[in-house]
């Protein structure tokens, strides 16, 4: 496979910024980010570097005004809003910090969103999120309701609606912030275990050092820039404990 | 995506228990109070409605059913000899005071109809034979009339208790006695006060030999004559002013007595606005409350919809999924309004009182309106949740 080829994410000389005159905040600046396909790489960097502007660039939920974004080879700079919906709706998947499951749906109805909205029908949206329930152990559990789960059986749930339609790109943010160090950890190891495919990226934006260890490749940020690559976790997560 | 909306709508039941209050209140007040003004109105034009007829004649100046402005006998002569009148009876009508036995006063309504073809009689008798009315000094009173004009004894019970009267009792109009041969059934008219049939002649002796005292001609037109144009024929030839008696309220033409006088108190009484504000008041609380809970109920899931955007819903399915939430939460509403409303109706109509009457438009409009209450709940919806950033869901 080519180099070109192995690449799933790549942002170049991206620029954010929000206000203006005085108040204006620049967010990313000139940013430059790859993430290659197979991988599970981490984005990390104090409060307000603007690793989740970068994380909702790479997700088409915001447009640069200036640079370019090409996820899975396809430019989402260039894409109108009904464009970046569709490719949202067909290549990412989503664990957001806070789960944002439905507490009103049935666990199974949460995981079926994904599916729904890309037209597949009710029987067979049910039949594939009963099967990926059942991977993230969560099989019985699919007919109550996520308020009565735990904070990292929410997270399993998120995780298998995040993947239920076998999307490309699966984007984490924060996805063990609210849970505690083991459940974290058993977090972390299903999203690598059921994301691991040599087509699948997964981008993990993170404050959590204990969970650096899962990634393949960690890229720091700073003022709106990518300010390293390390290739080799241990070491990143040994500067954080020592 | 849409059952799982309807879902998002049940899963919340105290949201949904709120809007439907709302909706329902709302429903309920429009379709009852819409029910009991039109009961109202249709008791202007009681008379029109007790006192069948197909062509009714009165003197030119008569706006309208409860407005008799009483002829000389001989127009009767008139009227007949009009080309096309198979027959005309004369009609008294007039307020008096009726003595009772224990020397109370009542307002009656007085009709007094032709002896020979009782033209104008009531159609059901629940007591006695109309042929009685031709004995002396006999009248026949409505059943409501009888039950308020009653006697008030004391019961076993020690308490007062009112008896109706009945065939056999009697009681005085303007001194003069009128015996109870008879008790019908008729519709209640708008002054409240009771009908008391007697003859024509009878009611002229009632009436103390009033110089006039034809208020109206009750005519038939011959085979192949059309109300109208008999009406036409009668006003070119006498100069009196004619009316037709349709009394379907969607189908009534411009020469309707009943119509007239619906109209007449229309625009010369304050009902329609008491009525129309207690509509209006409806339909703005509704609005509000509806707006207002299914704002919030947006407001509360709004996080959800952005993380459903995020996932790739497109505007046009996220509007879909608010305005089957709302049009959901309308037809319940509606449902429970209209169906409150109805009860009400049927506890109202078995007390006579006030009058109900909810003609299938009725429920039309107010399904109209509930369901554009629940559409502005979802515009609202719609506009706020096309407003939100789908780059918010990864704001924590």
């Amino acid at each position: 496979m080519s180099a070109a080829h192995d690449i799933a994410v790549r942002t170049q000389g991206v620029d954010i910024s929000f206000g203006s005159g005085e108040t204006k905040v620049t967010a990313l600046q000139q940013t430059e980010f790859t993430a290659r396909r197979g991988e599970l790489i981490m984005l990390v960097g104090p409060s307000g570097c603007g690793k989740t502007t970068l994380l909702s660039v790479i997700a088409g939920t915001l447009t640069p005004q200036a640079g370019t974004v090409e996820v899975f080879g396809q430019r989402l700079d260039k894409m109108n809003q009904e464009q970046l919906t569709a490719f949202r709706r067909k290549h990412l998947g989503f664990v957001f910090q806070s789960f944002n499951l439905i507490p009103t749906l049935s666990v199974v109805e949460n995981v079926m969103v994904p599916l729904l909205i890309q037209g597949v029908g009710h029987a067979e949206a049910r039949r594939r999120s009963l099967i990926i329930l059942e991977k993230v152990g969560l099989k019985g559990r699919e007919d109550g309701k996520p308020n009565a789960l735990s904070g990292g059986q929410q997270q399993r749930v998120a995780i298998a609606r995040a993947l239920v339609h076998e999307p490309p790109l699966l984007i984490c943010d924060e996805p063990t912030s609210a849970l505690d160090k083991d459940t974290g950890a058993q977090i972390m190891e299903m999203v690598r275990e059921l994301s691991r495919s040599p087509d699948r990226c997964v981008v993990v934006v993170t404050h959590d050092f204990r969970i650096f260890r899962f990634a393949d490749r960690i890229a720091e940020m700073e003022d709106g820039r990518i300010s390293r690559v390390v290739d080799d976790p241990s070491t990143i997560e040994s500067q954080h404990h020592g | 995506m849409f059952r799982l909306a309807l879902n998002m709508l049940f899963g919340d039941r105290a949201k949904l228990a709120m809007l439907l209050c709302g909706l329902a209140f709302s429903a309920l007040l429009m379709a009852q109070q819409t029910s009991v003004f039109f009961g109202i109105m249709s008791w202007t034009y009681t008379p029109v409605v007790n006192i069948r007829a197909h062509v009714w004649v009165s003197d030119p100046m008569v706006e309208q059913a409860n407005d008799a402005k009483p002829m000389r006998d001989t127009e009767l002569g008139r009227v007949r000899s009009v080309d096309g009148v198979a027959w005309a009876a004369p009609l008294h009508t007039s307020f008096l005071q009726a003595r009772m036995v224990d020397g109370n006063f009542k307002l009656i309504t007085l009709v007094g109809i032709d002896a020979d073809t009782f033209a104008g009689a009531p159609a059901e008798l629940s007591q006695g034979r109309i042929e009685d009315l031709r004995l002396p000094n006999t009248v026949i009173v409505d059943e409501w009339g009888a039950q308020l004009m009653g006697k008030t004894v004391k019961g076993a019970d020690g308490k007062m208790h009112t008896v109706a009267l009945k065939p056999g009792d009697v009681f005085e109009i303007n001194d003069i006695e009128a015996r109870i041969v008879g008790i019908c059934k008729v519709r209640r008219a708008f002054t409240g006060g009771p009908f008391v049939y007697s003859t024509y002649d009878r009611a002229k002796t009632y009436t103390l030999g009033a110089r006039r005292t034809l208020s109206f001609m009750l005519v038939e037109p011959n085979a192949g004559v059309t109300p109208s144009e008999l009406c036409e024929r009668i006003e070119r030839d006498t100069g009196l002013k004619a009316w037709t008696s349709d009394t379907v309220i969607w189908d009534w033409s411009d020469r309707s007595l009943a119509r007239n006088t619906f109209w007449w108190f229309w625009k010369n009484t304050g009902i329609p606005f008491s009525f129309g504000t207690a509509v209006a008041l409806g339909l703005f609380v509704g609005i509000a409350v509806s707006g207002q809970t299914f704002y919030s109920f947006v407001l509360e899931n709004l996080k959800y919809f952005a993380a459903i955007k995020a996932m790739g819903a497109s505007m046009r399915v996220l509007a879909g999924m608010l305005v089957i939430q709302a049009v959901t939460a309308g037809l319940i509403g509606f449902g429970l309004g209209a169906g409150m409303a109805q009860a009400i109706g049927r506890v109202m109509i078995e007390k006579g009182m006030p009058p109900f009457v909810m003609f299938p438009q009725i429920l039309f409009a107010t399904l109209m309106l509930t369901m554009g209450i629940s559409i502005v709940s979802a515009i609202i919806g719609i506009i706020k949740v096309s407003r939100v950033d789908a780059a918010t869901v990864f704001r924590g």
